[in-house]
């Protein structure tokens, strides 16, 4: 059941992304209210299937990670009017779920699948993934950003200046991500302390999962600061969340390669 | 083949089809070079003639046979050039003759001919380039560019051709709203008193940017722009420091070289920090030098791009271009009868009427000499001169017939004015 709904959410957000390409494609643009409703009903479906998993796991996290993309591209669409942000959230939610699959979406067992049914837990799993989440939008609008400024500084008018939004609005989707994206992933990573100690009698985690979880938190502490503390803005805060993104996502696969283990996300 | 000789409506010009920015931007005439450009054609034999220079047009529009005139608007315009390419200005230019002519005006001030399909600032720039050349257009480029207004009017009322964006003005919004989001509190610094620097300049305040400074070389008209828009005038020389904090330079200088240049605001624009600055330069000559875009957050925009940017906008417009394509040619086949032959005819009545005054007097003169004719022998001979009279009138009625059906009447006319002395009509 669950890998069938993750199928129809495959295929839902399959199609919704090819439908927001269409335009950078020269197709002819499909209506709104279908580039908004197919990824609103995966998100549905998705919901519904991720209610079902116990939330361990590499598969279940890729889910829940492609999950807060959609519902992050959906709330940032509808702030900046324009389906800009799905041309990387929507291939990268796409493969997120696709990877989720192959990954295998049946969680670890023992005591951890058990004590996975915890509110602490399940909160900071939520919260963890939204946090890593927000840091992917950030680099989204990062990315946009410097799409755009080049076709603005080169003067060139085709389908990026004409479907992206303002370049001071992506600045400000990129600073409301990180800033919203710090305290959440910093809550997710203090519960994770707080459930060690107050239900496991200590973290019983793999020291690479500690290393890449204190990197990211690092790293997207270190985004912000640079742009609320040095006011860092525009093309070099941009680049500063790229490379960030980039680093978190380099150090995930180094790790992953160094100790490959399907039963935790890393 | 065409036979082009004779004198006859043309049209010579460069416009943005033909020609790149660089060179048209070399052969704008300003208002106050109109007259002795004209004078200069005119010398050559031009009868009457009208220039139409805008930032995407030179183009002159003449009554005249093709020599001596038209060798004098390319030396004109070659004038105009540093290096003559090997054409010279023919290169970009090119040659409209008779009812094309009259069509391709018609075409020009209902915007069908503008890089932004459909924009009607073209209007007001046909306007005065009329008003301009009121001493030397002559009675045939006066009614075509009175009816081109006409034609203009009916397209933008009749046709949803003129409907949304489509002046480089507006354009310039759309681009400044692609850098800032939300234009309402951004503050604007315009250069220029112009027409068009009050056109953007409005535009600009309409979506809430707030015009804190204008800038002229004359105060006076500036202060008249700030005042209405609520901003302050300043000398040009005064506006340099204020590139550090402005959000959007409007530049719309009459200035015949770059105003802002690298050594002017380089330095200051360096010290915004991060934040963007967009710098829309309207003018024809450039008003910006290209080298102050290389700073890293300045945004720079040229007419050709803002009309790139409404082009594209404009794209809906097209749909309108059959209905506004029909009332073009409705109105150049009026203008064509009229110029063909509701011309010809007054003057062929004027010119019987004159050979029929000379004919009565004759025979007066004669009859007294002829005092011993009987009455039957002198209505035999007034019947003689009358027959003699309607021999020599009736192949000169015809032809001028036929070439008003033709219509090359205006040019025969002429010549039959010039041949007996006929006034020309006021």
């Amino acid at each position: 059941m669950i890998v069938t709904l993750h199928l129809i959410v495959l295929a839902l957000y399959g199609v919704g992304t090819a439908l927001a390409l269409a335009p950078f494609l020269r197709l002819p643009p499909s209506p709104r209210p279908l580039n908004v409703a197919l990824p609103c009903a995966g998100a549905a479906v998705h919901v519904v299937a991720i209610s079902q998993l116990t939330p361990v796991g590499l598969g279940p996290a890729l889910s829940m990670l492609a999950l807060c993309l959609v519902l992050l591209q959906l709330a940032s669409e509808r702030l900046l009017r324009g389906s800009a942000v799905a041309l990387i959230a929507g291939p990268l939610a796409t493969a997120l779920v696709g990877l989720a699959l192959l990954s295998g979406l049946t969680p670890g067992g023992g005591a951890e699948a058990a004590g996975s049914r915890n509110a602490w837990f399940i909160l900071h799993v939520a919260l963890s993934v939204s946090g890593v989440a927000l840091m992917a939008l950030a680099f989204i609008a990062a990315a946009l950003y410097l799409l755009q400024f080049r076709e603005l500084k080169a003067r060139r008018f085709g389908q990026v200046f004409q479907l992206f939004p303002p370049l001071e609005r992506l600045d400000q989707l990129n600073r409301f991500a990180l800033i919203v994206g710090f305290p959440t992933l910093t809550l997710g990573v203090l519960l994770a302390l707080g459930y060690g100690a107050r239900f496991s009698g200590g973290l019983h985690v793999a020291k690479a999962q500690i290393v890449w979880g204190m990197f990211t938190w690092v790293v997207l502490g270190w985004a912000v600061w640079v742009r609320v503390v040095r006011h860092w803005a525009g093309r070099r805060a941009a680049f500063a969340s790229i490379a960030g993104f980039s680093a978190v996502l380099l150090v995930y696969v180094a790790l992953k390669l160094a100790q490959p283990g399907v039963e935790r996300f890393l | 083949m065409t036979d082009h000789s004779g004198v006859g409506i043309k049209v010579l010009g460069v416009n943005h089809r033909t020609a790149p920015l660089d060179v048209r931007e070399r052969f704008a005439h300003g208002a106050h070079e109109v007259p002795g450009a004209l004078a200069r054609v005119m010398a050559a034999g031009a009868q009457g003639g009208v220039l139409l220079s805008t930032c995407n047009r030179t183009e002159f529009y003449l009554v005249t046979e093709e020599e001596p005139a038209f060798e004098t608007v390319w030396s004109l315009l070659n004038e105009r050039l540093p290096a003559t390419p090997a054409g010279g200005a023919r290169e970009y230019g090119y040659v409209v003759r008779d009812r094309e002519a009259v069509r391709h005006l018609y075409r020009v001030s209902s915007g069908l001919d503008s890089m932004i399909l459909g924009e009607s600032q073209i209007q007001g720039q046909v306007r005065e380039a009329w008003e301009i050349a009121r001493a030397q257009a002559g009675p045939v480029l006066h009614r075509l560019f009175q009816t081109a207004l006409h034609v203009g009017s009916r397209v933008r009322t009749e046709t949803g051709l003129g409907m949304g964006t489509a002046s480089a003005a507006s354009a310039g919004v759309a681009v400044a709203g692609k850098i800032f989001g939300d234009l309402a509190g951004r503050s604007a610094l315009i250069l220029g008193a112009g027409d068009m620097a009050e056109l953007a300049a409005t535009c600009l305040s309409d979506e809430g940017v707030q015009i804190t400074l204008v800038a002229n070389r004359t105060q006076e008209r500036a202060r008249a722009i700030a005042e209405r828009l609520g901003g302050r005038a300043v000398s040009l020389e005064d506006a340099w420091a204020h590139f550090a904090t402005t959000d959007i330079a409007l530049c719309s200088t009459a200035a015949p070289h770059a105003v802002v240049t690298w050594e002017r605001v380089g330095h200051v624009i360096a010290g915004r920090g991060g934040r963007p600055l967009c710098i829309l330069d309207l003018a024809v000559p450039r008003d910006v030098d290209p080298a102050v875009a290389q700073l890293e957050n300045v945004f720079l925009y040229d007419v050709d791009d803002l009309q790139t940017v409404a082009a594209q906008a404009t794209a809906r417009r097209r749909d309108e271009v059959p209905a506004a394509e029909r009332i073009v040619e409705e109105e150049a086949d009026l203008f064509w009868a009229w110029y063909g032959g509701l011309g010809v005819v007054p003057a062929i009545k004027e010119f019987r009427t004159r050979m029929e005054t000379l004919r009565a007097a004759e025979m007066e003169r004669a009859m007294h000499q002829l005092g011993h004719l009987s009455p039957e022998d002198r209505a035999r001979v007034e019947q003689f001169s009358q027959a003699l009279l309607n021999k020599f009138l009736h192949q000169p009625t015809v032809a001028l017939k036929a070439a008003a059906e033709e219509g090359r009447g205006y040019g025969l006319l002429e010549a039959l004015r010039r041949l007996f002395g006929m006034e020309p009509p006021a």
